[in-house]
């Protein structure tokens, strides 16, 4: 980077001593740009992920034009992409091809493994960290988008993943108003834990308000999710000391035996994995499942497309619930950032860094927050009148997002997901047993990552 | 070479193109990436070299002397006389320069941060940010964080940077420092110590055999010899009705199928009103999901055995049947006397087509199960693509996932030999005895 930095910065300077000249004299030729956005696990709701950065290229192109300089933006923006691995597969072989984006929307965990590869660069490099709006953008979610000390990306939203309760089913078994209102905190103390979950599961089947394996009803596929479980048990992810990921054994045990028991006290369905997820989000938005988790984002598919009008009367949320001894309540966040990728020159990286530079203005993300019902990035965000005007960003933003952590940033962190998932996924079938599940997942993780995971 | 190899030749190029970029260049390169460690982070165009934390945390610690790993560890930008150069060389504002010269001359910088903010609090800054990092790293005097293309000038900074560094050292670090691929032959130790391998094994065991034995050859043949016996008409609008699978596109196919099976779909739909609860039938239990998986991919695969099985049965001479009826031949005997033994070459044929066509087809598989529930129905080219092409988190691992095809290609030759011995191949290829 430092390298081809220096290459263009004889350009730029010159650049820059033009453009107080041309302030008086005429302007210069027109310079052009086309900018192209990819954003993966976008839908329509998540438009301003690229409508922001046109924005910002209206807004940078007048403030280059006082500069005297007058530039042209085209931003292409995309978000169609089928799936997560299609995404990142047209990303990372389109920037190796030389026919990628020049800015994409992506997870903070593919900042490692990118950056190693050399398919993008550090955001660093190119905007003023110290200046606003960066400076005002949450320390937590900026450390997020670093890996080896280094500022890759700007974070693009926030978003955390809670716990749910269908509040008419917690009143039909026994809890008053005055305790479903105090649940969040119970949870938060570690005073309801993960097993009075199926506890209260159990118990709204056998009321017979929900059908048998919809007491409990979690996420249906893989995703960031399942590691919350895995830190309710007390399991940590990453050593910041010595670098290495973490298997915690006996954590990695406690979760999966979680899951095992939930299948096998009926309150979770043995082949909930893979249910259509237009199926699970008409169920729990309509009562019938008890309990279940998801994501804060969740809000605003619950009340559009699938009907909830009175989400707050219906639905209670908290942190995940503690497994007990050792572990604790907690939540993850997931924040999508805004990567610079290797393509195309040094000069159209910099206009790239600058666009995102101004979508991330409170004002301009506030649009994709409440829109998409995520999480602001910036403290000024709370005095964006969109903003504090919207319950569920306010009480979401207070509730969940102090307690937030964050997935590592590694680059065999992805190998050492898709094994925790695959040894998950055989326990819930019935396959193996935790302890069989821990083992097999131990020793593949060993081979696969090495000296990258210690094992505890 | 005479005129007519010539022609031959001309009308074989077109092919012999097609056949090396399509097949021979994808298993010569699958064979190559087997024995290399690329994947997402490696990259495909080959690596930089670059001290970072995490080579720094990678460096082991018996190899590599601690203060040698401290000094690496350290950042230095120094305002000195090069980097003052370097900066007037670039055409930068000379009063930046001067004012830079002035209040910080000598001074040593241990982040680029800090430098960056010393520039920022001068009166003659430039206007630019981007100008001023391009400043700051023209007094970086470290190794840390800053990228070599080449090997060369990475070896000649790092032995700037540490001055007594062993040759061992300087090879560790120069192997920790560089993030592209480089050849290796873990894959196939990892492939082989490693649990689920002998699971997915089994499982693609039991899915070629099954899918083979009861569609692909089985149930063809079945109704290649009963549309046999059916009048012309009839016959034709069976065949034509078991090829309905075939030139269905296969994600249409299989959502029919998803429609049929899920807790909200057709078979629930009618259970439902003898007052079954509903599941979903394809997932519900690992024998329900390879019922699926093999009655999907059976449908598809038995047309083809079908077609092939009904032309050769078209072929035997007439006479033998109305001879074989005249000796008062059952139908069961016209089949075990007549048909069968005809039907050897396109059984020898069927078997070994479908089976490497099974061994490396996975995408219903992929579009219904997913391999699950769990990894039950996970078979080995369906694990193979998920390693190296698809994954939710995002770390492909090409080199070792194609080791995993390549085995899969050994498996295919093995297995290819395996029925030319079985159905005696050498046998069927030798003179007819009338000939001898």
């Amino acid at each position: 980077m430092t390298i081809m930095k220096l290459e263009s910065i004889r350009t730029t300077a010159l650049a820059a001593a033009a453009a107080g000249a041309m302030l008086v004299a005429t302007a210069a030729s027109a310079q052009d740009y086309n900018i192209t956005v990819w954003a993966g696990g976008s839908n329509d709701a998540d438009i301003y992920r690229v409508e922001a950065i046109e924005m910002a290229a209206d807004i940078l192109e007048r403030e280059m034009a006082i500069l005297g300089e007058e530039v042209n933006i085209e931003v292409d923006g995309r978000i169609d992409f089928g799936s997560w691995d299609e995404f990142k597969q047209a990303v990372t072989l389109g920037v190796e091809s030389g026919t990628g984006p020049n800015i994409v929307v992506t997870s903070h965990g593919d900042i490692a493994p990118w950056s190693s590869a050399g398919i993008i660069r550090p955001v660093e490099d190119y905007v003023d960290l110290d200046a606003w709006p960066l400076n005002d953008i949450y320390d937590n979610l900026i450390e997020i988008s670093s890996f080896d000390g280094i500022v890759y990306g700007i974070p693009q939203d926030a978003e955390s993943r809670p716990f749910f309760a269908w509040i008419p089913h917690m009143r039909a078994i026994g809890y008053s108003d005055e305790e479903i209102a105090a649940l969040p905190a119970r949870v938060q103390s570690g005073d309801y834990t993960l097993y009075d979950v199926l506890d209260d599961a159990e118990a709204m089947q056998e009321a017979g308000l929900v059908e048998p394996g919809y007491g409990f009803y979690p996420r249906v596929s893989n995703g960031p999710d399942y590691w919350q479980f895995y830190q309710s048990f007390g399991g940590e992810m990453h050593d910041s000391e010595t670098g290495q990921l973490v298997l915690d054994t006996e954590a990695m045990t406690r979760f999966y035996q979680f899951f095992a028991d939930a299948v096998e006290r009926g309150v979770t369905r043995r082949n909930h994995i893979g249910t259509p997820w237009d199926q699970w989000y008409a169920e729990v938005a309509s009562g019938q499942a008890g309990l279940w988790h998801g994501g804060t984002w969740h809000y605003a598919r619950y009340t559009g497309r699938e009907g909830l009008d009175d989400f707050f009367g219906n639905v209670q949320f908290s942190l995940i619930p503690s497994g007990g001894d050792g572990g604790g309540s907690n939540t993850i966040t997931h924040p999508l950032v805004y990567l610079v990728t290797s393509q195309d020159d040094e000069d159209t990286a910099f206009i790239a860094a600058e666009l995102i530079k101004i979508a991330s203005e409170p004002r301009i993300n506030t649009l994709h927050a409440i829109l998409s019902a995520h999480l602001g990035i910036s403290e000024s965000q709370s005095q964006v009148d969109l903003y504090s005007g919207d319950r569920w960003a306010r009480e979401a933003t207070d509730r969940l997002l102090p307690y937030a952590s964050a997935m590592p940033n590694h680059v065999g962190f992805g190998d050492y997901w898709n094994l925790m998932w695959a040894g998950l996924e055989s326990v819930w079938a019935g396959q193996a047993t935790p302890e069989e599940a821990v083992e097999g997942l131990q020793v593949a993780a060993q081979n696969a990552l090495g000296d990258n995971i210690v094992i505890r | 070479m005479t005129q007519q190899t010539k022609l031959g030749l001309g009308f074989m190029g077109p092919a012999i193109v097609i056949v090396v970029l399509l097949f021979l260049a994808p298993v010569l390169l699958t064979g190559f990436f087997s024995f290399t460690n690329m994947s997402t982070a490696t990259g495909i165009s080959g690596g930089t070299y670059r001290i970072t934390e995490s080579v720094l945390n990678r460096l082991p610690a018996d190899q590599v002397r601690p203060d040698v790993i401290v000094s690496l560890s350290e950042s230095q930008f120094v305002v000195d006389e090069a980097g003052l150069e370097a900066m007037r060389a670039e055409g930068l504002d000379p009063a930046f320069i001067e004012e830079l010269a002035e209040r910080h001359g000598a001074e040593v910088f241990t982040s680029g941060d800090d430098l960056e903010d010393a520039m920022k609090d001068l009166d003659n800054r430039p206007r630019s940010i981007r100008v001023i990092k391009g400043a700051v790293d023209m007094f970086e005097r470290s190794l840390r964080d800053r990228d070599f293309a080449e090997e060369a000038a990475f070896t000649a900074a790092l032995d700037d940077a540490v001055v007594d560094l062993t040759d061992n050292e300087r090879v560790v670090i120069v192997q920790a420092a560089y993030s592209g691929w480089t050849m290796t032959t873990s894959n196939f130790s990892r492939l082989w110590s490693t649990p689920q391998t002998g699971q997915v094994i089994i499982n693609t065991l039991f899915y070629v055999g099954m899918t083979l034995l009861l569609f692909n050859v089985g149930f063809a043949l079945v109704l290649a010899i009963t549309t046999t016996f059916l009048p012309a008409g009839q016959s034709a609008f069976f065949r034509a009705i078991w090829f309905l699978p075939r030139i269905s596109p296969s994600v249409l196919y299989v959502l029919l199928w998803k429609w049929l099976a899920w807790d909200t779909g057709f078979i629930n739909a009618v259970l439902g009103q003898f007052g079954m609860a509903g599941r979903n039938w394809m997932l519900d239990t690992t024998a329900n999901a390879w019922v699926f998986v093999i009655l999907i991919n059976g449908f598809v695969g038995a047309s083809m055995g079908m077609i092939i099985f009904t032309s050769a049965i078209r072929a035997i001479p007439k006479p033998l049947f109305y001879a074989a009826q005249v000796d008062g031949a059952s139908r069961w005997q016209q089949v075990r006397f007549i048909i069968l033994p005809q039907l050897v070459w396109p059984l020898l044929f069927v078997s070994t087509y479908q089976t490497l066509s099974l061994l490396t087809s996975f995408e219903y598989i992929l579009l219904s199960t997913e391999g699950g529930p769990g990894s039950t129905t996970e078979v080995w080219s369906l694990s193979a693509y998920q390693t190296a092409l698809s994954n939710y988190a995002g770390n492909l691992q090409y080199g070792y996932g194609a080791t995993m095809a390549l085995v899969l290609v050994a498996i295919g030759v093995a297995a290819s030999l395996l029925f030319l011995r079985l159905f005696n191949f050498k046998h069927l290829v030798s003179r007819p005895r009338i000939e001898q």
